[in-house]
């Protein structure tokens, strides 16, 4: 599926009616079957560009398509092909590991056996065998990213978003998650739009980093990450990593300056 | 774990035992020593004989029957009508607007001052006695229903539309599931004012409807100090009771929040 966002922008309505703008003209085509990276300081908006592809935000204006590049019939409704990772993962504390997962085939009105075993199926697939009936907060961190990684999955939806889904995960636990994520990306060929701050991330895991600016969020550059595929681990030690890891970085330095050089003010100012 | 480990655990665990034996044992002899009339303060002796005398007879069990009907009685009523307002208002705004006022004012009020009103309604009988307990029950009930729906997390309701849930499917598989352990908090406060209630409608109405606060406050004016100690008892094991029970379904109806 691709994604097309044209013209993408998000004002908030902040106190004394003054407003904030969270997105200023986003304009982007994600390209179906590709893994892209929406890289920015934080505060750029990226995560609001995520929700509002995903159909859970409302843009002030702009437009948001997605469809089929080889079919012949018009884009889908918004948030019917897509489905979210989330940074905190927000899986239902009261549901155990393997109810979380088949929550949105239960929604769908799957029958309990047979949505048992599709999540039991996909749990075994992300290396979750064996806790299906423990509760999540019974779980690490990195379980529970897994579960809800899992979660996502079975919903079988072209495209998948994921707001720094690893953000809160230790550095070991994060390098084993971002394999997974290639693994499986490797095989299903969805299309991804990951957003993260973590420029190695960007670099590692997609075709494309799309490089934003601090608030109000604009695409500042658009990078392509020529590294064959499959990805691993050790790339990060070769010469054509670094070129683009130096690019990006002096892209997103000049911005995260910017963006605490605003806090910095408006703290002073608050004062 | 050693030996010299092993001592202190064992010490720890007999030592409040002894306390409350000695207590007991001093407060004995005391009053045999001191030669204090029954009427002031009687004996645990005398007091354990009170309820054997009450367990005999089978007083205590038909008063206590009848203040555990009304307790659950009660307590029923006003968790019915708590927990469905309060869904309602959590669920829309126009009803919360609509309740909120008349909440605000009411929930002030001791609603042990409403009794006199209540008996010239319904007079001293069960309704009046149920009706009171239920009304104070039910604001704390309520509240907390409200305030659990009003606090559930939003990022766990996008997290089920994107996965497909309508909005009805939300509040049904999100709302009402997260707001559990604060509506569970408010029951075991609508319980304990329940009791108290009953107690003190039992004691303020009638003569001859029985219960413990009836027990205890004729026990009271005819100076059956040694009944009076022995309803206090009873009455703060049924207490203990009520609030194991409590806790034994609080855990296996939100075993999430106990599974650490």
């Amino acid at each position: 599926m691709d994604v097309v966002v044209d013209a993408i922008r998000q004002v908030w309505k902040a106190r004394q009616g003054a407003s904030v703008t969270a997105l200023d003209g986003v304009s982007h085509r994600f390209r179906s079957g590709r893994f892209s990276c929406v890289l920015g300081p934080s505060g750029c908006g990226k995560s609001t560009l995520a929700q509002i592809i995903g159909g859970l935000e409302q843009a002030t204006s702009g437009r948001v398509e997605i469809r089929d590049p080889n079919a012949a019939n018009g884009p889908v409704r918004s948030g019917a092909a897509s489905v979210m990772v989330w940074q905190n993962q927000n899986l239902f504390p009261w549901r155990t590991v393997i109810d979380n997962v088949a929550f949105g085939l239960q929604m769908r009105g799957v029958g309990k056996r047979e949505r048992h075993e599709r999540a039991a199926a996909l749990l075994a697939t992300v290396g979750l065998q064996g806790f299906e009936r423990h509760y999540p907060v019974q779980l690490s961190g990195g379980m529970r990213q897994r579960v809800a990684l899992a979660r996502a999955l079975i919903m079988e939806k072209p495209v998948l978003l994921m707001d720094e889904p690893f953000g809160a995960l230790d550095a070991q636990t994060k390098i084993v998650m971002q394999e997974e994520l290639l693994r499986i990306f490797e095989q299903t060929h969805k299309t991804i739009i990951f957003v993260t701050h973590a420029i190695d991330e960007a670099i590692l895991l997609g075709d494309e980093v799309i490089v934003m600016t601090s608030r109000p969020g604009r695409i500042k550059e658009v990078i392509e990450v020529n590294l064959p595929r499959p990805r691993h681990l050790e790339m990060v030690n070769t010469p054509e990593f670094g070129a683009l890891f130096d690019r990006a970085f002096h892209l997103i330095r000049d911005e995260v300056r910017r963006a605490m050089a605003e806090q910095s003010a408006a703290i002073r100012g608050a004062a | 774990m050693s030996k010299e480990r092993i001592a202190p655990a064992v010490f720890e665990k007999v030592l409040p035992a002894l306390i409350v034996v000695a207590f007991l044992g001093a407060w004995q002899l005391l009053v045999s020593l001191r030669g204090i009339q029954p009427v002031y303060l009687p004996a645990p002796s005398a007091i354990v004989l009170a309820m054997i005398q009450m367990a005999a007879d089978g007083s205590l069990f038909v008063n206590l029957g009848i203040t555990l009907l009304r307790i659950f009685s009660g307590f029923l009523l006003a968790t019915v009508t708590g927990i469905s307002l309060g869904l309602i208002m959590g669920m829309s705004r126009l009803f919360q607007r609509i309740i909120d006022p008349w909440i605000a004012a009411l929930y002030p009020l001791p609603k042990i001052a409403l009794i006199p009103l209540l008996v010239i309604w319904l007079g001293t009988g069960e309704s009046y006695k149920i009706l009171i307990s239920a009304i104070t029950a039910f604001f704390p009930i309520v509240m907390s229903t409200y305030a659990g729906v009003c606090q559930v997390d939003r990022g766990l309701m996008k997290a089920a539309q994107d996965l497909g849930a309508s909005r009805r499917q939300v509040q049904f598989n999100v709302v009402i599931p997260a707001a559990m352990p604060t509506i569970f908090a408010g029951l075991q406060l609508g319980m304990g004012v329940t009791i108290i209630m009953v107690i003190a409608a039992e004691m303020i109405g009638g003569s001859t409807q029985g219960g413990m606060g009836y027990v205890l406050i004729n026990a009271g004016q005819i100076l059956e100090t040694e009944t009076v100690f022995a309803a206090l008892v009873v009455l703060a094991l049924m207490g203990a009771a009520i609030m194991k029970l409590q806790e034994w379904i609080g855990n296996r109806l939100v075993p999430w929040s106990h599974s650490r």
